[in-house]
């Protein structure tokens, strides 16, 4: 195998790798700027600088040349490299800044000329904190500066889109943002306009950077240079806690952190699954934070007499089991949800069975056209695929339509607008008592008789299984009113939390929203009767369903965590279905 | 070794009136040189190639390669095109030579680039022009016109079976794009950023296909090669860096002016001979002899040293262009290192850190001495700088931007000293 030997450590290699990956695959810490790995390689920051050298061959044997004491004669080439266009080939000797004060130097000379027109304004800069330049000024920049003159001034706080508001003065000229609109999302809106230092990325006239996925250059921007309209000087890096989890806005399923501050989703952004969405997912999946933080149901609601009350659990709890109780079970018309979690549908199942009928129906959102063969799918539901899995009759619009028009006296409805989606106007209801799980307020909660508030993706672990057969979960980012022991396990803890800051997620209940999960609310009903599933947690739910469904056998959280996703073979069969 | 260049006679731009008409160009001799190649084969394309690698046309352009071992670069033909992106860019400070081919003798680049074509198996030929130049533009055009409708463009010309076809490309006022992998970025209708190597352009050059850039004043040296062969090419002027060239000479001197003369002449006498002298009877202060990114030469320094690569390389320059500058005694060197350097800052593309940040900070640091505000540290800055800049960037304009500066404060450094501040230190 190809060995390469990097500050005098041997490394073997497969394949053509760049050296700058390479070594970043090898846990050794590298400066670079304009390098990512998903985009092309134009090598201009000039941060990556690494001394390089390669054995000389002797044509005649074949074999390396040696010198006296019986080592291998380098050639080293006469300038410093940049390691991330450089391929690794075998024999290869690099000596990083730990072992040559020659490419230690080249390291702090390319950041304080990085540095000589860059603002100093990091107390107010959104991207201190999280900011490679800032870090590698840390770790490799020079002590001072002997710049005396005046900066260039470029246009600041530029609109280049809707979404994207771009600061000329801190652009480092990576070009990384250009990179993107060309190679990713292939629109071109982007360039880098001017000459020399005065250079900074730009939209053509009368255009506007109004990419779907104009957002991504937010996160690739090596410093505060673009930044996001709508999390714009919002919060400090530091005040927030990062945690995994799923955009449930698409049928795709990307990968996302959810950057939470006092119980607030502050913003999102996308996290790598070299799967599903790579580095990237579209703006309307960050916009998701709406729907989390606003407009939520807390506490569940009754109608009495045309107006809706807030009520107790235990009352709502009652209630429906009432409503349940009052009818024939073939008179409960069950609607499933592929909105909602693959944990909720199941334990929703389950309890259509205990009560009396195996029929539970979904209508699916699927918009032919809607996608663009990136990351957009025609689905615009998270969980199509679980509700096909779990066995629920899939429905469309029409024949929805026909069933409400049969003798159903209620109808209890998971997490799915129908009525604010068209699927069914508010008169197909007329008579029936409506029980309808919601996180948030809109349509049809606003026509239900009784309504329950459910934890969503974020407040709860919640697997979802994308238009390609993948099951991915979210872990909790957030708290609600109600706690439950085993959830808050699960709940990631970051630096605000652990020193118990103004900050953290449970010093204060006023973001805290009083909502259970679905499952959990089910289980209580059934407990009225004891007949309750006993689940403790929402893994309970998954375990079960691995061992009696073979759809699903195999799942468990660990599993989806440790594998970013677990592909489930019969669930990337019905995707042929849809196509 | 003794140039006789009193009795040379030009071959590049011969003293024929019109000769940039195509009649009285093969009138004297034209195209006669494609006849003998396409019609009476008298080369294949190999042998073509290894006789322009053995007559060492080296590249007119500045880094001074051999042409002919860059065509054979060229991997085997697969069918597909190929291209020649003939640099007429110009751009370099000092340097004027291609213009005179342009204007005088535009149909024998245009045999040579032809002849260059054959030997690659090219399909098309861009000639790219610098934008300044329209006038020039517009002769070239004409006379790709007039080739064309004497068919030695175009399709099967002269019955060989051989297409090939020349465009005039415009450049838009960018000294970058004379770089030769951003002129063909340019050509591709991007933004001139210079590429990273490899892949080369002979793999990977226009639209990503095999491309060979050549110096309009290197082709142009092809049908005198292909004439006269390779041993009466090499006998010209000097020994490793043979053939005629285009001196383009400016500055204090009485008769500027581009000469077409052997390599390897004595920088002095193309001054006080050629040029008839310095203005005013004047010393010279300094020459910077390849354009002006090369580094200059000092007056006093001057004997002996000819111009062709070797020379220059042991006097510390370089030949570059051959478009050379004379600067007099009264010459204000800060000053000028200034405006030199104020040209690479505004022509830097802004691609590399070192180039983008660099060239401003010399600019800077030397308006800053110029207006008397300096002190003796800024020339060890300058210098610093230098260092920073040299040889860490994709193309060469940190190198050329940085050695103007650095052989500046270096060869004429009590220039520079009398321009700082004197600090004084008390020892208390």
């Amino acid at each position: 195998m190809p060995e390469i030997f990097i500050d005098n450590v041997r490394y073997e290699f497969d394949g053509k790798p760049m050296v700058l990956q390479f070594m970043l695959d090898q846990g050794l810490d590298h400066p670079f700027f304009c390098y990512h790995p998903s985009l092309s390689i134009p090598a201009n920051c000039r941060q990556c600088y690494v001394e390089a050298g390669t054995p000389v061959m002797n044509r005649d044997t074949g074999s390396w040349e040696l010198d006296e004491s019986g080592e291998r004669v380098i050639r080293y080439f006469p300038k410093l490299m940049t390691s991330c266009s450089l391929e690794a080939t075998d024999g290869m000797v690099i000596k990083t800044h730990r072992t040559s004060e020659l490419v230690k130097r080249g390291h702090k000379d390319v950041l304080e000329f990085i540095l000589m027109n860059h603002p100093l304004d990091c107390p107010i800069c959104d991207q201190a904190g999280e900011c490679p330049l800032q870090i590698q000024t840390y770790k490799y920049g020079p002590e001072g500066s002997r710049f005396e003159h005046k900066k260039v001034h470029k246009p600041k706080r530029i609109k280049l889109g809707p979404r994207v508001i771009l600061d000329a003065e801190r652009c480092i000229n990576c070009t990384r943002c250009v990179r993107f609109t060309e190679e990713i999302s292939k629109t071109f809106q982007l360039t880098i306009i001017s000459r020399g230092d005065k250079n900074y990325p730009a939209v053509a006239p009368g255009t506007e950077f109004d990419d779907a996925y104009s957002l991504n250059t937010v996160d690739i921007c090596p410093v505060g240079a673009l930044t996001s309209a709508d999390f714009r000087f919002k919060a400090r890096v530091w005040e927030m806690n990062q945690t995994p989890g799923i955009d449930i806005t698409n049928g795709k399923g990307c990968n996302i952190d959810v950057w939470t501050r006092d119980n607030l989703v502050l913003r999102i952004t996308p996290r790598y699954n070299k799967d599903v969405n790579d580095h990237w997912m579209p703006d309307f999946g960050r916009e998701d934070i709406r729907r989390i933080n606003e407009n939520r149901i807390s506490k569940p609601q009754i109608k009495l007499d045309g107006t809706s009350i807030r009520s107790s659990w235990n009352n709502a709890e009652l209630s429906l089991a009432e409503a349940v109780a009052r009818v024939k079970p073939e008179e409960i018309l069950f609607v499933g949800s592929a909105f909602s979690s693959l944990e909720d549908n199941f334990a929703f199942m389950k309890y259509a069975k205990l009560v009396g009928t195996d029929e539970v129906v979904f209508v699916p959102n699927i918009v032919k056209g809607y996608g663009d063969g990136f990351l957009i799918d025609d689905d615009k539901y998270p969980n199509t695929n679980g509700c096909r899995l779990l066995g629920q009759k899939e429905v469309s619009t029409s024949e929805f339509k026909k069933m409400l028009a049969k003798s159903y006296k209620v109808v209890i409805s998971l997490e799915d607008n129908l009525v604010g989606r068209e699927v069914i106007a508010t008169e197909d209801l007329a008579g029936k008592y409506v029980i309808y799980f919601g996180s948030n307020n809109n349509e049809t909660s606003a026509i239900a008789d009784l309504v329950i508030p459910i934890s969503n993706s974020v407040e709860t672990p919640s697997t979802y299984i994308n238009v390609d057969g993948r099951a991915q979960r979210t872990t909790p980012a957030k708290e609600t009113i109600y706690t439950n022991r085993r959830l808050n396990l699960e709940m990631s803890v970051g630096r605000l939390d652990r020193f118990g800051t103004k900050f953290d997620n449970w010093v204060n209940d006023k973001n805290r929203v009083d909502c259970i999960p679905a499952w959990e609310f089910l289980d209580r009903v059934l407990k009225l009767e004891d007949k309750q599933n006993g689940y403790e947690s929402s893994e309970d739910l998954i375990h079960e369903l691995a061992t009696t469904n073979s759809s699903f056998s195999g799942l468990n959280y660990n599993l989806m965590d440790d594998e970013q996703g677990v592909v489930l073979n019969d669930a990337a069969k019905t995707k042929a279905k849809t196509a | 070794m003794e140039i006789d260049w009193k009795s040379y006679k030009p071959l590049l731009i011969p003293n024929i009136p019109n000769l940039k008409d195509i009649d009285v160009y093969e009138k004297n001799g034209g195209y006669e040189q494609l006849k003998k190649v396409l019609k009476e084969k008298a080369h294949t394309p190999e042998s073509l190639v290894n006789l322009v690698k053995a007559a060492n046309i080296r590249g007119r352009g500045g880094a001074g390669f051999n042409a002919g071992l860059k065509w054979s670069f060229m991997p085997k033909p697969d069918g597909g095109t190929r291209y020649i992106a003939a640099n007429g860019d110009e751009s370099e400070p000092g340097t004027f030579k291609d213009r005179v081919i342009f204007e005088r003798n535009p149909h024998l680049f245009i045999e040579g680039a032809i002849l260059a074509g054959f030997a690659m198996t090219i399909t098309a030929v861009y000639v790219y022009i610098r934008g300044e130049y329209r006038d020039q533009i517009n002769m070239m055009q004409k006379a790709v016109d007039a080739a064309y409708k004497k068919g030695y463009l175009g399709k099967n010309i002269l019955g060989s079976g051989y297409d090939l076809d020349m465009y005039v490309h415009s450049g838009a006022g960018a000294y970058i794009c004379g770089e030769e992998s951003s002129l063909m970025e340019s050509l591709e209708g991007k933004r001139g950023y210079p590429r990273v190597k490899p892949p080369f352009p002979a793999q990977k050059g226009l639209w990503g296909r095999p491309t060979t850039i050549n110096n309009i004043e290197t082709l142009a040296n092809v049908p005198l090669v292909v004439k006269n062969g390779a041993d009466w090419y090499t006998s010209i002027g000097a020994k490793t860096h043979p053939g005629p060239v285009l001196y383009g000479i400016s500055g204090h001197v009485n008769r500027p002016g581009v000469y077409e003369f052997p390599t390897g002449m004595l920088i002095t006498d193309l001054i006080d001979k050629v040029c008839m002298g310095v203005r005013g009877g004047k010393k010279v202060k300094a020459v910077i002899p390849g354009g002006s990114s090369t580094p200059p030469l000092r007056g006093d320094a001057l004997d002996g040293v000819r111009m062709d690569a070797d020379s220059l390389r042991t006097a510390g320059s370089m030949m570059g262009t051959a478009g050379m500058i004379i600067m007099d005694e009264d010459t204000d060197i800060v000053d000028v290192v200034w405006r030199i350097s104020h040209f690479y800052h505004h022509e830097s593309c802004g691609q590399c850190t070192p180039c983008r940040e660099g060239t401003g900070f010399l600019e800077k640091t030397l308006i800053k001495i110029r207006d008397g505000h300096g002190e003796m540290r800024d020339l060890d800055l300058l210098l610093d700088l230098c260092t920073q800049m040299e040889g860490r960037t994709i193309c060469a304009l940190a190198d050329a931007a940085a050695w103007p500066v650095r052989f500046a404060v270096t060869r004429f450094r009590e220039d520079f000293e009398k321009r700082v501040k004197k600090t004084v230190y008390a020892l208390a």
